[in-house]
């Protein structure tokens, strides 16, 4: 090899150089973005909320921005400080311990980490357990998953209930008698959703047949959640079973079991957030009705515990009886059943029906 | 090689026929044969539908959602020969298709569908640029350099979403708005077999269904990408551009010699490279999905890389290799545990059949295995009602390993690929 070409890859190197500290120093402002209210300073300790989002952080449209709004009520009612950080989509699970651990390191009490990923491959020792266990002082709350620990508070929901009636409406809209259920991700949290709307298509009308098909497992990372594309192919091919609604706890993929519902003619069931307000207009008629999971209303009472000084430990399940989960009614598409899904709702809260959290077949 | 091995095996000019950079004794696939085939496979899913009562295999459904499976991977893996030819290994093709995903939706949003497609062409082109300034210009390591690439991608669209889609309707830093669409059009008629298809008849109803899945409501873009296929093979393999193309991948010092601009051509190579894994990026996007969200590429540019391998490194089986991937991930997705143990029988066919050659030809060890392999497929067949849920998942995955653990022998890669080239070292 010449001197020259020595010199011509010393000279390359250089530029490398430059532009990767270039892209780093991008990248670096693109994550300084959490809102940082910090130094009111009125005199009075006000409480400091740290927050740890989950993939996709604010704005994703669904359940990170949900938390979101429960953040920012709890911000403007509760006079409290907050300060918010978003995760990457291909960080470890020590990403997110040190995220969680700069937060209770920094003050900030309590801290709350959305998503089940924060719960880490084994709960007793992930991410938030292990950072509930060397910041004991600090109080935590995690989203989705049941942590051990003496102050950790694990918000959960009962999916279950609110995909009850949802699946009860399907069965008593369907014309086929053929309802359909698309999961994002093989998972236990998933299940719940499709046991709930199994168990509620069964009960309001005997004999609807439900199918039921999932994206992807945790072994491709759960990569059914991003893939619209995905979720459509699913959706066309029970569409073209002869279902003609279909429930979809398929997150990113969502958008793709509308847009099938609104290209073959049929119904769609939204998840998490009241979809029928935030889809795309040319889709949002197809959307009957919603599965609510009102993570908003678990951050804010959340942090409305811890204060009150009312905080505690163990796991808290917002259920129909705490409006942690419901159905929606934009639209109007479901009125005329409304009386019928109400009484379910009173039976469920009441406990005389029990929604099993495992699909049975 | 030498640079006469080169000479002798690639005669220059446009002459340098399809099969001349295979060993001299194989057969060449002629379309007769290559139509036959396809009938063939037509009639043994036709078999399996029937006697298995799978009905999905051959419907116009499943049939359009293995099309638009495959486009995109077809596209990643048109880009990979492009590149590769030209003897530069391209890992980056995730990253690239990402850059197609963003770019397409941002410039469908903002000025339509056309303009969106261009976007990503340019998008993804630029992608491919960085990877010829890394590994062309300076040296870098192939997988390295693609590695980078991808990951520099997925964090640029973020950024790039927190800066256009944010505060949008239905946008925020991991999506877009919903985008338009680019037109669908059919061939007039087709959609008529529709009686045809639902009566259930062995082979006519078959046929039936697959021309509606190929001839209705089409997408240009799908158009567009299987125009791709010959227009590359033309290109790569019937003029003189693409002769010094190949030759630069196969073996750069002898084509340097001959007058050829080395570096000038990999770029081109790396470049359209880019471009085209931009557009399956696009189809993502604009076609079938009209939104871009954040993570959607989901490894299809590898699975491209997959399908170009499979395709022993040319377009027309890169184009088989795609649309078996597609066609697999269609029908487990559609009705997985239904089609895909339908699926079970046929593959025990092939296998017992692909065994007993071997076995004639004397090579015991494979055929023997293929034979055992089916048998067991076979058994799990008759020993079960459904395919349990994770083996329907990994089954796209698990076709591109038999069929690459099967056809490994076969292959012939360009030498120079993935060799870094310095210009009189």
């Amino acid at each position: 090899m010449g001197k020259e070409v020595i010199l011509r890859q010393a000279r390359g190197m250089q530029l490398l150089a430059v532009a990767s500290a270039a892209v780093l120093l991008l990248g670096v402002s693109a994550c300084g973005g959490g809102d940082d209210d910090s130094g009111t300073g009125d005199g009075k300790t006000k409480v400091k909320v740290g927050l740890a989002f989950d993939i996709g952080g604010r704005g994703d449209k669904s359940f990170n921005d949900a938390a979101a709004a429960g953040l920012d009520k709890a911000k403007q009612e509760l006079d409290v400080e907050v300060k918010d950080l978003a995760a990457n989509a291909t960080e470890s699970e020590n990403d997110k311990y040190e995220r969680l651990k700069l937060l209770c390191t920094s003050g900030y009490n309590p801290v709350i980490a959305v998503g089940f990923v924060y719960a880490g491959a084994d709960p007793a020792t992930g991410p938030v357990a292990k950072a509930a266990k060397e910041c004991p002082d600090t109080k935590f709350a995690i989203i989705d998953s049941v942590v051990p620990g003496s102050n950790v508070a694990s918000l959960v929901f009962a999916e279950e209930q609110g995909s009850f009636l949802v699946g009860a409406a399907a069965a008593l809209k369907t014309t086929s008698g053929t309802v359909g259920f698309v999961g994002g991700c093989d998972t236990p949290l998933i299940k719940k959703f499709e046991a709930g709307f199994k168990a509620g298509a069964a009960a309001a009308k005997a004999g609807t047949k439900v199918l039921a098909q999932y994206i992807s497992t945790p072994a491709d990372k759960c990569s059914g959640f991003n893939d619209p594309a995905k979720g459509q192919t699913v959706a066309e091919g029970m569409y073209d079973q002869g279902a003609d609604i279909v429930y979809q706890a398929a997150g990113g993929s969502g958008s793709g079991v509308f847009k099938a519902a609104k290209a073959k003619g049929k119904l769609a069931i939204g998840v998490d957030s009241d979809q029928y307000n935030t889809a795309d207009a040319a889709v949002k008629d197809v959307i009957i009705t919603s599965m609510l999971k009102r993570v908003d209303v678990a951050v804010y009472d959340f942090v409305k515990s811890v204060s009150n000084n009312t905080f505690a430990a163990g796991t808290l399940t917002f259920d129909l009886k705490k409006e942690g989960v419901g159905y929606s009614t934009s639209g109007g598409k479901v009125d005329d059943i409304k009386p019928k899904l109400d009484e379910y709702k009173q039976q469920i809260i009441d406990g005389k029906v029990t929604v099993p959290t495992a699909p049975t077949s | 090689m030498t640079a006469d091995a080169i000479l002798s095996s690639q005669p220059a000019g446009p002459a340098g026929g399809p099969g001349h950079d295979a060993p001299p004794k194989k057969r060449r696939l002629r379309l007769p044969i290559v139509l036959l085939m396809i009938a063939g496979g037509l009639v043994a899913l036709s078999l399996v539908r029937v006697l298995t009562g799978a009905d999905d295999l051959t419907s116009s459904g499943a049939t359009r959602a293995a099309l638009q499976a495959a486009v995109p991977i077809g596209l990643a893996g048109l880009g990979g020969l492009w590149s590769e030819r030209a003897g530069v290994v391209n890992i980056g093709l995730e990253g690239m298709m990402i850059f197609g995903t963003w770019f397409g939706a941002w410039g469908a949003y903002n000025w339509g569908p056309w303009v969106g497609l261009v976007a990503a062409l340019l998008g993804g082109a630029l992608g491919g640029l960085l990877h010829a300034v890394a590994t062309v210009t300076f040296g870098v390591d192939h997988i390295v350099s693609g590695v980078a690439i991808t990951i520099l991608a997925s964090g640029t669209c973020r950024y790039l979403s927190q800066l256009a889609f944010e505060g949008t309707e239905g946008g925020g830093v991991n999506q877009s708005p919903t985008v338009p669409e680019l037109p669908r059009i059919s061939v007039p008629g087709v959609d008529g077999l529709e009686t045809l298809e639902k009566r259930g008849w062995f082979l006519i109803s078959d046929l039936a269904g697959v021309l509606r899945g190929l001839f209705t409501e089409v997408s240009v873009l799908t158009v567009i990408a299987v125009l791709l296929v010959p227009l590359t093979f033309y290109i790569l393999w019937r003029t003189p551009f693409g002769l010094r193309l190949r030759s630069v991948g196969e073996h750069p010092e002898a084509a340097e010699t001959l007058g050829v601009n080395v570096y000038r051509y990999k770029y081109y190579g790396v470049v359209v490279s880019g471009a085209l894994a931009g557009l399956g990026g696009a189809f993502l996007s604009m076609v079938a999905a009209s939104i871009y969200r954040e993570g959607q590429v989901n490894g299809r540019g590898y699975i491209g890389l997959a399908a170009m391998i499979f395709g022993n490194w040319r377009p027309g089986g890169l184009a088989t290799g795609s649309l078996l991937f597609g066609y697999i991930d269609a029908v487990q997705l559609r009705r997985g545990a239904e089609s895909v143990h339908a699926l079970l029988l046929l593959i025990a066919a092939l296998l017992v059949l692909v065994g007993a050659w071997q076995l004639y030809r004397r090579k015991y060890i494979v055929g023997g295995l293929a034979v055992a392999f089916g048998v067991l497929s076979a058994v799990t067949y008759f020993a079960t009602d459904r395919v349990p849920v994770p083996f329907v998942q990994f089954a796209p995955h698990v076709t591109t390993l038999v069929v690459l653990a099967l056809a490994a022998q076969r292959l012939r890669p360009p030498a120079a690929d993935g060799v870094p080239y310095r210009r009189g070292s």
